[in-house]
């Protein structure tokens, strides 16, 4: 182990790259969009306004695409070198050409104004498109794998162009009258793995080596409209909707004709 | 003197033979060797170090560990970060430091607005004489340098230490917006102008000046 801690200073903090595993340096010569709360130092001349503001309404425009959720950003502007974190998580940068990048709401860092930031359909996730850098962080080092796969919800971070993410349950064993009671009563165990997110199709699927989540950031709400997930007023059966798992009363009361 | 090392990102190593450290109350996990823990009311700074500590609240409960070996400390699994001071003053939270050689002298300042917008209150430590001292962060601090026409602007939630000759500015970018509950979330930093180093970790604490 060394012992003498490396000294950084204006020259040779890398430029926009990692400066350890938990720091992040951004060489702003413009704009950059951070999450609030996430700057720990800088060096140079940098202004911070929340979005949504006077002489940022055309940037906002351009690059910003959910616009009740603007009051947890912030625009960075002007020169200098900028350090972010959040809570010690791992933090890595990522670049899209002409991509498009969903990753859950709390863990997106910052991004360039280059891409523009949308919300996603999937509830509590935001959708990056375009061409430029984008941060995240995760709860240990981010693994990139190709679809099909199946992973645990807690570990998703996000994908890449895969287009149908959807819900995976195994529950084979949890046909008949005894894994109906095994359902209901926890006798006999279950894995707690019998939920996964299942992805198919050309694309990535980023996963974080931990089943912490980070905290949730709100994405903001969704407009009130027919067909909206999230939305609430869709359709008769508003809001979320807990899937019918054979072993629920419903099912057992289905499956002996009751 | 004490040999500071460390055994792993989370654990200091100390290498003593007849010498003495101070350390935080509680934060030895192992040592090999003979050692005598005691612990030190007032931080080791005799009566008036034990009013002012009391008074400023930068309340810091040390031991002093003597011996022949290695003693090994480690505190809630933080990050600890080893400094090696030369006759400059390290200024740190009591609530940062961890170790020091017992050939350093520690005592207490004021810091001013700094130490309000940090929720760590007005006082803070120093550290001061020739020998190593080790910190904690929560995750690996980030060592930066501050120099002639080089300021430094840090948050404060972020901060844990700094060393040289440095003078410090609260600057607060407060507007109307902020108190239309609209702010940046950054309204608050320290700017470091001057020569010495400065140590900022890759978290924020809770702060006053985080909600602005």
């Amino acid at each position: 182990m060394s012992t003498a801690p490396r000294v950084l200073d204006v020259t040779t903090l890398p430029s926009t790259d990692n400066v350890d595993p938990y720091t992040f340096c951004v060489e702003l010569n413009g704009q950059w969009f951070l999450q609030k709360g996430k700057m720990i130092a800088y060096y140079g001349q940098i202004d911070f306004s929340g979005v949504g503001h006077g002489h940022l309404d055309g940037l906002v425009a351009g690059s910003f695409h959910s616009p009740l959720h603007a009051a947890d950003w912030v625009v960075a502007q002007g020169s200098g070198k900028m350090l972010l974190a959040d809570r010690a998580f791992d933090v890595n940068s990522y670049d899209l050409e002409d991509g498009n990048l969903t990753v859950r709401s709390g863990n997106l860092l910052a991004f360039e104004p280059s891409l523009s930031l949308k919300q996603s359909i999937v509830p509590g996730f935001l959708t990056l498109i375009g061409t430029g850098k984008f941060v995240a962080a995760s709860n240990g080092a981010v693994h990139f794998v190709e679809p099909p796969v199946r992973v645990d919800p807690q570990a998703l971070v996000g994908w890449a162009d895969c287009p149908s993410p959807c819900h995976h349950y195994d529950h084979g064993y949890l046909k008949g009258v005894l894994g109906g009671i095994r359902a209901l009563t926890g006798i006999g165990g279950a894995s707690g793995e019998e939920h996964q997110f299942e992805f198919v199709g050309a694309g990535t699927v980023l996963i974080q080596s931990s089943e912490t989540l980070m905290a949730e950031q709100a994405t903001g709400a969704v407009p009130h409209e027919a067909g909206v997930p999230g939305g609430g007023q869709g359709g008769q059966r508003g809001g979320q909707q807990t899937p019918q798992l054979p072993g629920q009363l419903g099912g057992l009361q289905r499956r002996f004709g009751l | 003197m004490p040999q500071f090392r460390l055994h792993s990102a989370k654990v200091l190593a100390v290498s003593m033979s007849g010498d003495a450290v101070k350390a935080k109350n509680g934060s030895m996990v192992a040592y090999e060797g003979e050692m005598a823990f005691k612990k030190m009311s007032g931080g080791g700074e005799g009566l008036r170090g034990m009013v002012t500590r009391r008074l400023t609240g930068e309340q810091m409960t040390v031991m002093e560990v003597k011996g022949h070996g290695t003693c090994y400390f480690a505190d809630r699994a933080s990050d600890i970060n080893l400094v090696q001071l030369t006759g400059e003053t390290l200024h740190v939270e009591a609530s940062n430091l961890l170790c020091t050689d017992s050939g350093l002298r520690t005592g207490t300042t004021f810091t001013g607005l700094r130490g309000a917008s940090q929720g760590n209150g007005l006082f803070t430590t120093t550290v001061e004489g020739t020998g190593q001292a080790a910190l904690m962060s929560d995750g690996p601090a980030v060592v930066l340098r501050v120099g002639p026409g080089m300021p430094l602007q840090v948050d404060p939630g972020a901060y844990i230490a700094h060393q040289g000759n440095l003078q410090q500015h609260f600057q607060s970018g407060v507007n109307f917006r902020t108190i239309m509950g609209e702010g940046s979330g950054e309204s608050f930093q320290i700017r470091f102008e001057g020569d010495g180093l400065v140590y900022v970790q890759p978290s924020e604490r809770n702060t006053v000046g985080g909600e602005v």
